[in-house]
């Protein structure tokens, strides 16, 4: 072994402390989908302004929407935990494409009825302005809590991974406004909801390499 | 499921030891995958010099130590090695082509003394005032590693000692010191 590599050896060995081992990547998407469902839930309860969403209950789209847009969350988060761990198969990336097409597809008859009566130039895409901001605010805790945690794993594919937890904090954001929001003007809901957590998630992604890098890694393991 | 008696299994009880702080387990799992980690890397880099194989390996294993929390022991510890070194070995790709990127090939270098370019005097070089200021302005650690490691020409590890720090954290500080000062300098001029 050259002389160069094995001292160095003998200082990574040097600074080894005991580290607590990262839980399973379902734990830790379990532990996190517990916080923003607490947050969001939170939120909604401290929100002056209710829905009654009894007779939306009744409604399967609607009901669709909801699971689809909740499970596509699910997904995403169990995803992205998974991507910071070597090891497992690059294939856990694509879960959450299955229940994302279930969400665009339960928002397909209703867009199809409106291009049907409006026509494409009659549209109507006139929104409640706050819904955006709205899904940022109620995404924002979710989203940072998924920072630190993905922090925590091995930064193998930081835009896809980064990505994914943006698409799992957007998502549950999305299914709290809708709660609050049961509109069901299907192309407004195709721009404004899932148009903004597409948006979020792309954003997300984009910025994956500056806060999920392998420098800021190896500069906390020296630091613990 | 891993079978015992596997090498994938003894990595993955000396890698279990190591997270528990056993540096003895530690020093000789990392001993005994640094040769596989150097086969790899000159199989997939052919055209590296040994130095350069070297730094590679090495960087794999910082990046080993960095996220050793992340093993499993009831996964296979194969499969997390590799999923770690493919990852550094295409960083260190793309470290190389951007670099590479840079790089003038010059084919007669005047280094003689004959040649009046390669006789330029030192003190014509550069502006030590507008240097000084620079390393100056720099944030405080990157300022002490400068002055440490470059201009008190300490070691390392004289330099962590007397910093209080690791001496990781000096060769990120230094880095990023040198980073800042090339580009004080080149807006400067």
């Amino acid at each position: 072994m050259t002389g160069n590599t094995q001292q160095f050896i003998r200082q990574l060995a040097e600074q080894a402390a005991p580290v607590r081992k990262l839980p399973r990547p379902y734990t830790r998407a379990a532990a996190w989908i517990g916080l923003s469902v607490a947050y969001i839930g939170l939120v909604l309860l401290l929100m002056p302004e209710r829905h009654d969403l009894s007779s939306r209950l009744h409604d399967p789209l609607f009901i669709v929407e909801q699971l689809s847009g909740l499970v596509t969350g699910i997904a995403a988060a169990l995803a992205a935990f998974t991507t910071v761990v070597p090891g497992y198969d690059r294939k856990w990336a694509i879960l959450p494409l299955l229940p994302l097409a279930i969400w665009l597809g339960s928002l397909g008859p209703g867009c199809i009825d409106e291009l049907n009566q409006f026509g494409i130039q009659g549209l109507p895409l006139r929104h409640n302005p706050w819904c955006v901001p709205f899904i940022v605010l109620l995404g924002a805790i979710p989203a940072v809590a998924m920072v630190v945690m993905l922090r925590r794993g091995a930064p193998l594919t930081p835009r896809l991974t980064a990505a994914l937890g943006g698409l799992a904090a957007a998502g549950f954001a999305n299914v709290g406004v809708r709660v609050t929001h049961p509109e069901d003007v299907s192309v407004m809901l195709l721009v404004w909801h899932v148009g903004s957590v597409i948006v979020l998630s792309s954003l997300a992604g984009s910025a994956g390499e500056y806060f999920l890098n392998w420098r800021s890694v190896i500069h906390a393991s020296e630091k613990s | 499921m891993k079978n015992p008696g596997t090498p994938d299994n003894h990595f993955g009880e000396l890698m279990k030891a190591a997270q528990e702080g056993d540096a003895a387990a530690y020093v000789r799992l990392l001993e005994e995958i640094t040769p596989r980690l150097r086969q790899i890397v000159r199989a997939q880099r052919r055209f590296l010099e040994t130095e350069d194989v070297e730094d590679l390996v090495q960087d794999i294993l910082l990046s080993v130590h960095a996220v050793r929390a992340t093993y499993d022991p009831q996964r296979p510890f194969i499969p997390w090695l590799l999923a770690i070194t493919r990852n550094r070995l295409a960083d260190g790709g793309r470290r190389y082509a951007r670099s590479a990127a840079h790089e003038v090939t010059v084919e007669n270098l005047a280094v003689t003394f004959a040649d009046k370019s390669a006789n330029t005097p030192m003190d014509e070089y550069g502006d030590v005032t507008a240097l000084r200021e620079a390393v100056a302005s720099l944030p405080p650690i990157q300022r002490d590693a400068i002055e440490m490691l470059k201009l008190r020409e300490m070691s390392l590890k004289e330099a962590a000692a007397e910093s209080n720090t690791t001496v990781g954290a000096l060769k990120v500080a230094t880095h990023r010191a040198i980073t800042s000062l090339r580009k004080i300098l080149v807006k400067e001029r």
